[in-house]
């Protein structure tokens, strides 16, 4: 299937940018100024919704809840050194409301843990066979939450045993050169320091697309859109 | 090229089997499929089952030449929603690659926008019982069906018995019984409730909250499903679902219905009653899960020399699953299926053969919709040629 091509591929692309190859692209990060790369990702075409289908009585319902919001996300590939120095302590969450996971689109860097709540007056089974992490948090109820650590960079595909139409992407970086776009699909990766880069836009409904950029010594923002799917 | 049919599954399961070496090179599809934004969605499921041959004993067997430890099922279903209330749903299913049959074909209605009221007319999912509403590829934690759901017993829609000891005689001959009342020709009996076939009728359903509603009228009974009517009555059924807390549901679940052929009984409506209970908790990676099943079959005539115009079956199951790790999980029933006793001219004894059955294994989550599981499954019967006979059996399971 596509997605998971391009799972491959993004997986190959994040396990490649764990090796700070900035050196021979970059500049000298302490003689010039950072540059944004920010623009917009459009989708042509938007997979549908398939509805749920939890029991033989439940096929050809309409959808308990509103359209999946597939955002982009937009990485460096490679990215620059100094992306692996500083850690961030977050504590992202990807919550389960109204039988979705909230949000669908999750970017972490690579030693994160990110909290799965139930907010749902039901049982949730939120797992993984995805061999970046693969997990199974088993069957909990509403106001708990458990925990999964994401060491690895690639792509995790996070589902729920009950509910077969839930689903959500968990991208793992090696680095912090990332930015999951907006509901209108902008996006802005800052700080990026002066270099050439090759800029790469992911959704799970396209396939993946990449574009060269350079980020002058004088930094400033350079303007990039993409549009993925077929035309 | 003639080839007999269990090479033919044999290759088959082979084909089928080599696939699972691709899949980590080309993933099958892993959701429906979707088109005209949204409004259509196509599902597919394919299950190759195989286990050692069982050309004796017929625990197995869903009617005279199908067994459900070694099938080859291919079913293709779709949804049409032309608008947010209406939707069209059919599904074409073939066994052993046999001519494809029209499995469901109903539109379903939800005439209030706010209310979860739901009609469905056509050929429609069951309403009774909690082992039929489920997916069969997620949802059976073995391969085998339940007893209640699959193991034939002596009974006819086409034919009856004239006597007690005409129904005694066909004891543990489910598979092909023959009765000297209606179709002299020997056929296959029926389950208590089909799981292979589904009804033709309306149902409504409503869903909210903690409760789960549902009723329907239908042409068939639940032993014997019907595309149309073969006699004058039809078959009322209703289930109510109660969520107490989160991780218990409990059901219960009755119907009644003509179930004689009017070739058999002109004028005479004896009816298949049944009830149903059935409850489900899950908890961590536990899940279990039990359902019973009463039934009486009701003749037109005394059966002499006992003085009883029906008969009683029960069945009982328990079975559970638990996911060891996030690809490995292990799967067990305990069943059991009984009969209630009828008096004879030499004897008093159950009018068909009580049978038990374990089946136990483990499963293996290829894909997230696609499943290798592998079982043993052990049968003792109280009568018959072959009283005991246990089956390893194998089986691939993907659905989208």
């Amino acid at each position: 299937m596509m997605t998971e091509r391009m799972g491959l591929i993004v997986t190959l692309a994040f396990g490649l940018a764990v090796w700070p190859v900035g050196g021979g692209h970059a500049t000298d990060a302490a003689a010039a100024a950072n540059g944004t790369i920010r623009g917009r990702v459009e989708l042509r075409q938007a997979a549908p919704d398939p509805g749920p289908q939890a029991g033989v009585a439940d096929i050809g319902m309409n959808a308990a809840h509103g359209p999946t919001d597939r955002r982009s996300v937009v990485y460096l590939d490679p990215a620059p050194r100094a992306a692996f120095d500083a850690r961030e302590d977050l504590r992202p969450r990807m919550d389960q409301r109204n039988e979705t996971f909230v949000p669908h689109v999750l970017a972490i860097v690579a030693g994160t843990t990110v909290d799965f709540p139930n907010s749902d007056h039901t049982y949730h089974n939120v797992f993984s066979l995805s061999k970046t992490r693969s997990f199974d948090l088993g069957r909990y109820a509403v106001g708990r939450s458990k925990s999964v650590r994401f060491d690895r960079p690639g792509i995790v595909r996070v589902f729920c045993d009950i509910h077969s139409h839930m689903s959500a992407f968990i991208l793992v970086f090696a680095h912090r050169y990332f930015s999951v776009a907006d509901v209108d699909g902008s996006y802005r990766l800052e700080g990026v320091p002066p270099g050439t880069y090759t800029v790469m836009a992911w959704n799970e409904s396209a396939p993946l697309e990449s574009r060269r950029v350079v980020v002058p010594d004088a930094g400033g923002e350079i303007e990039m859109n993409f549009s993925l799917g077929r035309r | 090229m003639l080839i007999y049919r269990p090479a033919r599954r044999l290759l088959l399961l082979l084909s089928f089997a080599a696939t699972v070496g691709r899949v980590s090179a080309q993933p099958l599809p892993e959701g429906p499929i979707g088109a005209f934004d949204g409004r259509v969605v196509v599902r597919g499921e394919v299950i190759a089952a195989g286990s050692s041959a069982d050309d004796i004993a017929y625990f197995n067997y869903t009617d005279y030449e199908h067994n459900a430890l070694r099938m080859v099922r291919l079913g293709v279903s779709g949804v049409y929603r032309p608008a947010s209330w209406l939707a069209f749903v059919g599904e074409v299913r073939s066994e052993d690659l046999q001519h494809p049959t029209a499995y469901a074909a109903y539109a379903r209605v939800r005439p209030w926008r706010n209310r979860p009221l739901d009609i469905q007319a056509g050929r429609i999912p069951p309403v009774f019982g909690a082992f039929g509403r489920r997916i069969y590829g997620n949802g059976n934690p073995v391969i085998g069906y339940p007893l209640a759901y699959q193991y034939l017993t002596s009974l006819r829609p086409d034919a009856i018995p004239a006597t007690a000891d005409d129904l005694l005689r066909m004891r543990a001959r489910g598979w092909r019984s023959n009765f000297p009342v209606g179709s002299t020709a020997p056929g296959p009996g029926m389950p208590l409730v089909s799981a292979f076939q589904w009804d033709t009728g309306v149902q409504v359903s409503w869903k909210s909250g903690a409760l789960d509603l549902a009723g329907a009228v239908t042409n068939g009974t639940l032993s014997n499903p019907r595309m149309s009517d073969n006699n004058d009555g039809k078959q009322l059924s209703a289930r109510v679902a109660v969520t107490p807390t989160v991780g218990l549901i409990l059901g219960a679940s009755a119907a009644r219905g003509s179930w004689l052929s009017r070739t058999v009984t002109p004028g005479a409506e004896p009816a298949q009653r049944a009830l149903g209970a059935d409850l489900e908790y899950s908890r961590d990676h536990w899940i279990v899960r039990g359902e019973a099943v009463w039934s009486r079959f009701a003749f037109p005539t005394v059966l002499a020399p006992s003085t009883s115009r029906a008969v009683d079956a029960m069945a009982t199951w328990i079975d559970g699953r638990y996911r060891v790790t996030p690809r490995i999980f292990l799967g067990a029933r305990a069943d059991r299926l009984s009969f209630s006793e009828l008096q004879g001219s030499t004897a008093t004894l159950p009018w068909d053969a009580p049978v038990t059955r374990l089946e136990w294994g483990a499963g293996y989550f290829i894909q997230r919709n696609f499943i290798l599981r592998v079982t043993a499954q052990s049968n003792r019967r109280d009568a018959g040629r072959v009283r005991n006979r246990t089956y390893i059996a194998g089986q691939l399971a993907y659905w989208f």
